[in-house]
């Protein structure tokens, strides 16, 4: 049997509404006994520009940076491009959907999935006969 | 007959210098882009620069660093980003499935295009995006010149 979180984090799926052009977020992921946690980097991104949603199980996060100050005059030097922030990630069916846990600080969005009881890791007492 | 432009003695010496300049340019790019998947570069925050009539502009992207971390200074015409990218979450018992955030110390120095006046540098960071404004010294301000008529 898979693994349900590789599958979570090896296949993210086209989604419905793909903004046209948009940035992938830098994304770490890992697990604990109690939960799933993803934090992707999302610079400019306000809690207000931020949507996350599940359908299908497929989690989508889509963040639209704050308009800044454009420079007036002479770009010298461009390292990187204000756009939206756009990715998708395939959950395996035990997560509780309904108690994720989002928060925006710093530019820098994170999620926490809480497993389902199914999901958790169990101890199984050897009995010694 | 073509006319040949006459570059004068330098020609050489300039077309060297421009190329030399050229690879260091895409040396640059190439080691400076953050994005790249092998680990080989320490983590510095992207800039973007540009110049007005009367000011300097930096944004740097710092995302999860706490702005009070960050030390910006100003010596000469030269600005200097200093900061560290740190993961202070507990790290115990955590399984990684996709670690594609890159943290370290860094330091990044910016040859500035004008002279600025150090104390009247601001700098304001919100949502990971710092933007440090260098307002130039009045001597290094454009001025427009009028052409006086004969």
């Amino acid at each position: 049997m898979k693994d349900p979180i590789d599958v979570a984090v090896e296949r993210p799926r086209e989604p419905r509404e793909t903004p046209e052009s948009y940035f992938v977020p830098a994304t770490d992921v890992y697990e604990t006994a109690e939960e799933l946690t993803l934090v992707a980097e999302m610079p400019g991104v306000r809690p207000e520009g931020l949507t996350v949603t599940v359908e299908d199980n497929v989690l989508v996060i889509h963040g639209k940076p704050e308009g800044r100050d454009e420079p007036a005059g002479d770009l010298l030097l461009k390292e990187f491009e204000v756009g939206e922030f756009y990715r998708a990630f395939q959950l395996p069916a035990d997560y509780d959907t309904e108690k994720i846990g989002a928060g925006i600080r710093q530019g820098v969005l994170t999620l926490r999935l809480p497993k389902s009881d199914r999901l958790k890791p169990r101890r199984i007492e050897v009995k010694v006969e | 007959m073509a006319l040949i432009p006459w570059r004068g003695r330098t020609m050489p010496a300039a077309t060297l210098s421009s190329l030399r300049d050229e690879m260091n340019d895409l040396l640059n790019r190439f080691w400076s882009n953050t994005n790249e998947p092998f680990g080989l570069a320490e983590w510095t925050p992207a800039l973007d620069v540009s110049e007005s009539d009367d000011a300097v502009l930096v944004h740097a992207e710092i995302p999860g660093i706490d702005p009070k971390e960050i030390e910006i200074s100003v010596v000469g015409d030269t600005l200097t980003l200093r900061g560290e990218k740190k993961d202070e979450t507990e790290q115990k018992g955590r399984n990684y499935h996709r670690v594609e955030r890159r943290y370290g110390a860094f330091t990044r120095s910016l040859a500035l295009p004008a002279s600025v006046d150090p104390d009247k540098v601001e700098a304001t960071a919100r949502q990971g995006v710092l933007a440090i404004r260098l307002p130039k010294r009045e001597e290094a301000k454009a001025r427009r010149i009028e052409i006086k008529g004969a």
